[in-house]
């Protein structure tokens, strides 16, 4: 069975970062279009129909947080987006518009292609009918018949923690905003109870985690939000 | 302007100059004489009722031109000389018939009342044309202080005014940054001899008062302005008495409330230019940090990967140029956390840096900077003993992350390898402390406070890499959290860095209600 070359639009402005993105992605086996301001990536993204976009939210012609928006107006094509640290309420504005993670610069190769393959497999896997159980690290969860087992030990969750957990796993991979998970598991009133999603997903750790301290699946994305990783 | 000015210094220091008095008296002595002298021949054709009448016409006259003394003068010298030359035994004082006394009589008083009348009319136009004519240079003035610039302008204006009103010398003193008072005089900034520093100080303290001990007195008025006391005018007087301060004292409040109003707008005009000043160098040093920030970025990303693109490239490199690449990607690493570090401290110091603090609990930060130093700290076990019931904090996550790693970055680069590394938290009374230990040689005596300082290393020739920027970011960020932070040693060895925030009020979490009918677990 010949698998076909998924294909990624990089959108960066500086020439050496796409040459080195584009390098890396191709070795992977991906078909990789370039684009070098918002007007030519929204272009690329209609054209090739690309099954993952990266995108620098620093470009020269418009706002990188726009240019998701737009995208999102017609394609939910997995969006990974390029930005500097210390610039956490842009990585959120971009998350809420419909990014679905970041990679803060400078970042290594192996980051890269680990973000890119996550999401590539989420689009895989968004066609298929997704399986009743997920297991990570000694976590058996049921998802249709609603239990979480712990090296095959029940975990007793609370009705909050359960609908968390399942936001979590149903976004494995991607960065979910406080604002986001706020939204999804209490509902639009209480986006600004910023401390309950923390609050929340530390007893999960506490139940799940092998050292809460220390996660190794429900990761925290400091000043944004948090990631699921399976 | 010049005409209005000398009139008005007429028309202020008055017709009372002692050499024009005395001319004034003079002229009506000749008035008398002159009068006299054209009755004598008409007394033959006249009716002395009549030579009466030319006497009271040249008292109303004298009274009209010269004023209401040299009228009262010419009053008397009129019956006098009406009885010496005209009434029966002429050439001498005596009366022969009685009635002439009545007649006499009769004269000085409709002449002196005539006379009152009359100079007192004049001089009520006197003052009022006076009174006009003062508004008008006050108006001058008020004028000119509107359109002053500076407060020299100002003290210039009010000087000038003075001086061709009423002759005095007015000097403005003004508070300096230090709150002195300074005279605000163009050109010389020296102390004029006349100005006594205590009574000044009293003035600005809202009490007018006058120097009576200086060689002239010198009136100190406050510049009341709608806010404040704005400084202090001074006036010395042009001469030993103090009648000028006294006649003219509301001209010189007013003068001093016009001063006080010209300061303030000046001052405001001045506050509102900085603040304005201090926006565009604000927006500027913002905007030179976040392109220097992307400037630098942006090709250390780029090395960053194209090194990485090297040792991962397929066919691999010779071991020995993978290890090159490599190399180049961790030292372009590093310099890329120098200059975050650089642009964090170039941002906190310019008060940039806006806290976005929430509630949230401490093991989180914890554990998110542990996961990003699991490269520094592979040599390290790490204990982490938080009491259970620890509150919620208020903090900056990203900032504190960033505490946290510098803490623990500086453990792991002096402590030897192996030796364990121990983050333990406490609750106090209104905060809590949190500390970060390690057991390595510890901090050198003497130097625990000035570690906090800018570019300051424990060790000076230090091989270990770093610029001693990490602490004085901790520093900064602890303390805009409302913390405090501190370095020490611990007992049995190794550096001990303890800091604290504020525990405030945190917010209440609705308790869940269990939902009966569902399967958890």
């Amino acid at each position: 069975m010949v698998e076909v070359a998924p294909k990624v639009v990089v959108v960066e402005d500086e020439r050496q970062i796409r040459r080195f993105v584009r390098t890396a992605l191709e070795d992977e086996g991906c078909q990789v279009y370039e684009a070098e301001t918002g007007a030519q990536a929204l272009v690329e993204a209609g054209a090739r129909k690309p099954d993952l976009v990266i995108l620098d939210l620093g470009l020269p012609d418009r706002d990188g947080i726009a240019v998701i928006r737009d995208l999102r107006s017609w394609s939910d094509v997995p969006v990974l987006i390029l930005s500097a640290r210390s610039n956490e309420d842009d990585k959120i504005g971009a998350l809420d518009a419909g990014a679905d993670d970041y990679l803060t610069k400078p970042f290594g190769v192996g980051e890269l292609l680990a973000r890119t393959r996550a999401l590539l497999r989420r689009k895989l896997r968004a066609g298929d009918t997704t399986t009743p159980v997920v297991t990570f690290g000694g976590i058996r969860v049921d998802l249709s018949r609603r239990t979480v087992h712990r090296n095959d030990e029940p975990v007793h969750l609370t009705p909050i923690e359960y609908r968390l957990l399942g936001v979590l796993l149903s976004n494995a991979g991607r960065v979910l905003t406080h604002r986001q998970l706020l939204k999804e598991v209490w509902g639009p009133s209480y986006v600004e109870s910023n401390h309950y999603p923390r609050i929340y997903v530390a007893h999960l750790r506490e139940k799940l985690e092998i050292d809460p301290a220390r996660p190794q699946h429900i990761l925290t994305e400091t000043g944004v939000g948090y990631r699921f990783q399976p | 302007m010049v005409p209005v000015k000398s009139t008005l210094r007429n028309a202020l220091v008055g017709d009372g100059a002692v050499a024009s008095t005395f001319r004034t008296y003079f002229l009506a002595l000749v008035a008398c004489v002159l009068t006299t002298a054209i009755a004598a021949p008409l007394s033959k054709h006249l009716d002395l009722a009549n030579i009466v009448m030319l006497f009271l016409l040249n008292v109303v006259l004298v009274a009209v031109r010269l004023g209401r003394g040299p009228a009262v003068m010419a009053s008397f010298l009129s019956v006098a000389l009406f009885d010496f030359f005209f009434v029966p035994p002429q050439l001498s004082f005596a009366v022969h018939d009685v009635q002439y006394l009545l007649t006499f009589a009769v004269m000085l008083t409709v002449a002196l009342i005539t006379g009152q009348l009359t100079a007192g009319l004049k001089r009520q136009a006197e003052l009022a044309s006076n009174k006009e004519r003062r508004t008008r240079a006050l108006y001058e003035m008020a004028r000119e202080l509107a359109g002053a610039l500076t407060i020299a302008q100002v003290a210039e204006i009010s000087r000038r005014f003075l001086r061709d009103a009423v002759d005095a010398e007015a000097t403005l003193l003004v508070p300096d940054r230090a709150g002195q008072l300074k005279p605000a005089a163009p050109g010389n900034g020296d102390q004029p001899q006349h100005i006594a520093p205590q009574m000044a100080t009293l003035a600005y303290e809202n009490t007018a008062c006058t120097d009576l001990d200086a060689p002239r007195p010198v009136g100190y008025f406050p510049l009341k302005a709608p806010t404040r006391v704005r400084g202090v005018m001074a006036v010395a007087s042009p001469n030993k008495d103090l009648s000028l301060l006294h006649e003219h004292h509301e001209l010189l409040e007013t003068v001093a409330s016009l001063v006080a109003i010209a300061i303030e707008r000046l001052h405001y005009v001045e506050v509102a230019n900085s603040a304005q000043l201090q926006m565009v160098s604000e927006r500027l040093r913002s905007s030179i940090l976040s392109a220097v920030s992307h400037d630098l970025r942006t090709p250390l990303t780029a090395l960053v990967g194209l090194a990485d693109s090297l040792s991962i490239a397929k066919p691999p490199l010779p071991a020995q140029h993978r290890g090159t690449a490599e190399a180049i990607r961790d030292q372009a690493m590093r310099l890329s956390g120098l200059v975050g570090n650089l642009l964090d401290m170039a941002r906190l110091n310019a008060g940039e840096v806006k806290l976005r603090k929430e509630w949230q609990p401490l093991e989180e930060v914890i554990g998110s900077s542990l996961k990003l130093l699991e490269k520094n700290l592979a040599d390290h076990p790490v204990a982490v003993h938080l009491p259970t019931e620890l509150p919620l904090l208020e903090y900056d996550a990203v900032l504190i992350e960033r505490v946290f790693c510098n803490l623990l970055e500086n453990a792991a680069k002096y402590s030897p390898p192996g030796s364990p590394v121990e983050i333990s938290a406490r609750r106090l009374d209104t905060a809590v402390e949190i500390a970060v230990c390690d057991q390595g040689p510890g901090i050198p005596a003497g130097q625990s406070p000035d570690i906090f300082g800018m570019f300051v290393r424990g060790a000076r020739e230090s091989a270990k890499p770093g610029v001693g920027l990490g602490l004085a970011i901790c520093r900064a960020i602890i303390e805009g959290h409302g913390g405090s932070i501190s370095a020490g040693n611990r007992v049995e060895g190794g550096a001990r860095f303890v800091f604290t925030l504020p525990a405030g009020n945190p917010p209440t979490v609705e308790a869940e209600e269990p939902v009966p009918g569902t399967r958890h677990g």
